[in-house]
């Protein structure tokens, strides 16, 4: 049950997505975001699909891990297009029951936004599927940088950021010990009703709470034998460094958001 | 007695994918009613994955496990009622405690077993003597204990639901030399007491050698050796080459005789040692 978590979900490859720079990888997502978020019509959104599979294929990432990004989400994805269905009016009635009306602009609305909230989620699990956590925190501590002027330490930031994603393992690994120490004593946490399955939590929870507490203390400490000072004067062992891939990714991106912005125009809105 | 029959057991990680493991592959064992058996093995043969069968934590692929002939796994639902006859304690128990008192802590085995107060209250007072806590300590905080005094507390919480089969995982990890000798006495006088079967998971082969009946080396997934603790270190050379280290003392024996000194090499322990080399030296002289 515990080894389900894809979190530091990095899958080892040598694409040339694998090898873009971070910092582009998180601009491009970024800019990705708004480009699904952008067309008004079918053949637009049709171009945002097609720059996906693109994207995708360059990736060489098995199909079958994408599908396990957005398993998860499909109860969203079915749910907010169940409550379209329900809620948009217009177009032809198709059936009616009562006050309750499914119309063909209804069932529009709902798969244009199916297919929106997929992208969105393949789009941005490309991003953490071909970007070791590493390489991430590195990039946002890049991208925090102007922020100093706010008193903002990316640094620091990027820092609990990386100790956060390091800890992740070792705390599903933790939690599964102290599962079966409590269920060696009894514990049961497959039957009962909600409250009691709360309950049932408090033995793993307070014990898996004291020792993150130990170990952020341990850590803590080692960090300051080793006289860490934080982001000032630091160098790195892996440095970012950009390539014209890097902005030739850019380059495309950026036009294929002209295209739709062309495509809205040209062809209207179907949404209501 | 409860008796632990284990009939061919082999558990697979992940089975069925490209990252298939045999954690432990056709492992047959039974215990003798009463008795300490010690399990050895290199890091990653298994031990872990074994003990955690016995009292239906994990499930094996294939083979059965029968508590007094009844296959525990006929009726998964009843899985619990397994736990609290074969009681385990895991490696570093301290860190299960969770309570706000230690004796609400020790407490939280027999309440799950759905006895009446009265029962509980002498379980719990029962279990802190036996692992040497004393009274005033039932009261406090589990974080206020020295390290020593929390894994003894973990342990009776074990002990609270008065296991027949009591299984325990590297008891003696991680603590001091006083910590580990107060453990194993407590281990041996428990036995003693209540005559519980116990299997002892242990990397240090000096306590498997003071308070094991038999052995069990458990060597990549799979049985190496079962014998009594005598025959077993009588194979010390293999025992080597396994990674496992023999009791120092044997050692020195072996060395002894690599040297030509004629002694016998099966002995395990410092007293036995002394017996073997107190001839050698002319026997023993009043002074």
């Amino acid at each position: 049950m515990l080894n389900d978590i894809t979190l530091g979900q990095y899958f080892p490859g040598n694409s040339l997505l694998h090898r873009l720079d971070p910092r582009m990888k998180l601009t491009l997502t970024m800019l990705f975001i708004v480009l699904v978020f952008i067309p008004r019509n079918w053949i637009s959104l049709c171009g945002a699909v097609v720059l996906l599979a693109v994207t995708v294929a360059l990736s060489r990432l098995p199909i079958k891990l994408l599908w396990r990004s957005v398993k998860p989400i499909l109860l969203i994805v079915a749910f907010t297009a169940v409550l379209q269905i329900f809620y948009v009016t217009g177009g032809t009635v198709l059936v009616q029951l009562g006050p309750v009306k499914i119309t063909t602009q209804g069932l529009n609305n709902a798969a244009f936004i199916a297919v929106r909230i997929a992208c969105l989620v393949m789009g941005s699990s490309l991003l953490t599927y071909t970007t070791t956590p590493t390489a991430l925190t590195d990039a946002i501590e890049y991208m925090l940088a102007p922020l100093k002027v706010l008193r903002v330490n990316a640094h620091e930031i990027a820092m609990m950021m990386t100790i956060a994603l390091r800890f992740i393992p070792t705390l599903v690994e933790e939690t599964g010990k102290i599962m079966s120490a409590q269920k060696a004593r009894g514990a049961d946490m497959e039957s009962g009703g909600l409250i009691q399955r709360v309950k049932a939590l408090v033995p793993i929870i307070i014990p898996l709470f004291v020792s993150s507490f130990r170990r952020a203390y341990d850590l803590a400490m080692a960090m300051e034998c080793r006289c860490y000072q934080g982001g000032e004067g630091r160098t790195r062992m892996k440095k970012l460094c950009s390539a014209p891939r890097d902005w030739i990714a850019l380059a495309v991106y950026l036009l294929v958001l002209a295209v739709l912005i062309a495509l809205n125009v040209r062809f209207g809105s179907v949404l209501n | 007695m409860a008796v632990l029959d284990i009939q061919n057991i082999t558990h697979t990680y992940a089975a069925g994918s490209p990252f298939e493991q045999h954690a432990i592959r056709d492992v047959s064992l039974k215990t003798v009613s009463g008795e300490l058996l010690g399990i050895i093995g290199h890091t990653g043969s298994g031990k872990s994955t074994l003990i955690q069968h016995l009292n239906g934590l994990l499930r094996p692929t294939e083979g059965k496990i029968l508590l007094d002939g009844q296959d525990i796994w006929e009726k998964p639902k009843n899985i619990r009622a397994v736990r609290f006859r074969v009681g385990m304690v895991f490696q570093y128990p301290e860190y299960q405690l969770f309570e706000d008192t230690i004796y609400k802590d020790i407490a939280f085995g027999p309440r799950n077993m759905g006895l009446d107060d009265a029962e509980i209250d002498r379980r719990v007072r029962r279990a802190a003597a036996d692992v040497g806590l004393d009274e005033a300590l039932l009261e406090k905080s589990p974080f206020d204990l020295s390290g020593g005094e929390k894994r003894r507390a973990a342990i009776a919480g074990v002990l609270a639901m008065e296991p027949e089969i009591l299984i325990l995982d590297e008891p003696t990890a991680g603590l001091d030399p006083r910590g580990r000798e107060q453990i194993l006495s407590l281990i041996r006088d428990y036995r003693a007491r209540r005559g519980t079967t116990v299997l002892l998971v242990s990397h240090s082969m000096e306590d498997i050698a003071r308070l094991a009946d038999r052995v069990l080396v458990m060597r990549e997934g799979e049985v190496a050796m079962l014998d009594t603790v005598e025959r077993v270190f009588a194979r010390a050379e293999e025992l080597e080459q396994m990674g496992l280290t023999v009791p120092a003392v044997t050692k020195i024996l072996l060395l002894l005789r690599q040297q030509g000194v004629d002694i016998a090499t099966d002995v395990y322990t410092v007293e036995q040692a002394i017996e073997r080399l107190l001839p050698l030296l002319g026997g023993e002289r009043a002074c």
